[in-house]
């Protein structure tokens, strides 16, 4: 059996310009998978690009070899990562009508 | 630690078995071990505390002050300095991680019920840092940093405080709390190093639903009023091992009487507190849905703008049942 666990990092949280997630502990984990629910958009123009990142150790970042994602409005969004050593979180910034949106965020990891 | 029906050979037979495994000959467990969790093999029920919802799974109508508790997570205990540091068995312990925000706790919980009343013991070999300093996180120039002598490091007057409590209801709905927390600094970031208990219950959401409580989201949920709070014991160092990036594994045993709703003693590496005359406040409402409750939760509470973290290299709970 595979160890598996999946993480809320943010809960209802509204977010506007730029922010990034905690650090979080990923070296024991060969796969994750990011889902990012925007529950409440400002306007539907607001946009949430969101990049990966990544960090030897938890204090020191740089981008993942991960496109951008970009989430419109409402809904939920995923993408898969891989080989991301020690340390996972996101860099994001919410664009157009200096809006915000309330979202959650998970981080799913399996081994 | 004996076993009340215990003969002396029973006892001498169970302790060398204990003593021929080299995970729990470390432990001092009572009679019947009821959970064992090394971090090294995952999270083994330890979660992240959350507030109650409603019933439309609204989770804006959790309280303000339990909503954020973090999601604990398995840690190789990796810096900057060395890389992958370990735990003391294998690689991976369970942290439990603050957000570099002052007055932010992070709560992990252990949810578990009662067979029967009577001893509880709760064992662990555990280690606390705050977050090394990086330019993104500026902790070098934060609330508590000193100047570096030599020997202690000014990250370790940016360690607020770690707690270990219970959350316990019996089968009448008498819900109360055992506590014990560790304050290595007041709130002025100045070094305390004490043992301290609350006076009174933890808040609940239903006595915020009723009216009773409301508290803000950095609040101190254990007991929000710093004058609730009372030291016991003199006061104790640990080996924090000068930097934040050394890991020194400490031993501490905690038993409960759940039987006479009080704690018994705290043993922590080399001391031993007498808990038995310590208050352990009972609700005044009797509680439904919660008969036999036995949780016991790890908290780490930062005083500045520094992440805090407690690392677990494992838990032993165990019984007299």
């Amino acid at each position: 059996m595979r160890q598996s666990q999946a993480a809320v990092l943010e809960r209802y949280r509204v977010l506007e310009g730029d922010f990034a997630t905690e650090p979080y502990e990923t070296g024991w984990a060969t796969e994750a998978r990011w889902f990012v629910q925007v529950l409440r958009a400002s306007s539907p123009a607001v946009r949430v690009v969101l990049t990966t990142q990544v960090s030897p150790d938890g204090l020191h970042w740089c981008d993942a070899e991960y496109p951008p994602q970009v989430c419109e409005g409402e809904g939920m969004i995923s993408w898969p990562v891989r080989e991301f050593g020690q340390w996972l979180r996101i860099r994001g910034s919410v664009e157009g009508d200096e809006g915000s949106v309330k979202v959650q965020i998970y981080l799913t990891l399996k081994e | 630690m004996g076993y009340s029906n215990e003969t002396p050979l029973a006892g001498s037979l169970r302790r060398a078995m204990l003593d021929a495994d080299p995970a729990l000959s470390r432990y001092n467990p009572l009679s019947r071990i009821l959970v064992f969790d090394q971090f090294n093999s995952g999270t083994h029920g330890w979660t992240e505390l959350i507030g109650n919802h409603d019933g439309e799974g609204n989770l804006d109508t959790v309280d303000d002050h339990m909503r954020d508790f973090r999601p604990p997570q398995l840690s190789s205990c990796t810096f900057f300095d060395v890389g992958t540091h370990g735990a003391m068995t294998g690689t991976y312990a369970l942290k439990v991680a603050t957000r570099p925000l002052a007055g932010h706790t992070a709560v992990a919980i252990r949810r578990l019920t009662m067979a029967k009343k009577g001893l509880v013991q709760f064992e662990t070999y555990f280690t606390y840092k705050a977050e090394a300093a990086s330019e993104e996180n500026g902790a070098a120039r934060k609330a508590g940093a000193g100047d570096w002598d030599g020997n202690i490091h000014p990250s370790e007057q940016q360690f607020g405080a770690f707690t270990v409590a219970t959350d316990i209801c019996d089968d009448r709905g008498v819900r109360y709390h055992c506590v014990a927390r560790y304050q290595n600094t007041d709130l002025q970031n100045r070094f305390t190093r004490r043992w301290m208990y609350p006076v009174v219950p933890e808040p609940t959401p239903r006595e915020h639903l009723e009216g009773k409580a409301k508290l803000a989201a950095t609040d101190d949920f254990t007991a929000p009023n710093p004058d609730d709070w009372r030291y016991f014991g003199e006061p104790q160092s640990f080996c924090y091992n000068e930097v934040p990036t050394k890991v020194n594994w400490h031993y501490l045993r905690w038993q409960l009487d759940t039987e006479r709703q009080r704690n018994v003693e705290l043993q922590v590496n080399d001391r031993v507190y007498d808990m038995r005359d310590v208050p352990v406040p009972a609700y005044a409402e009797r509680y439904d849905s919660l008969d036999n409750l036995l949780n016991f939760y790890v908290s780490t509470r930062t005083h500045t703008d520094v992440r805090n973290f407690l690392f677990l290299d494992s838990v032993l709970i165990s019984v007299d049942w």
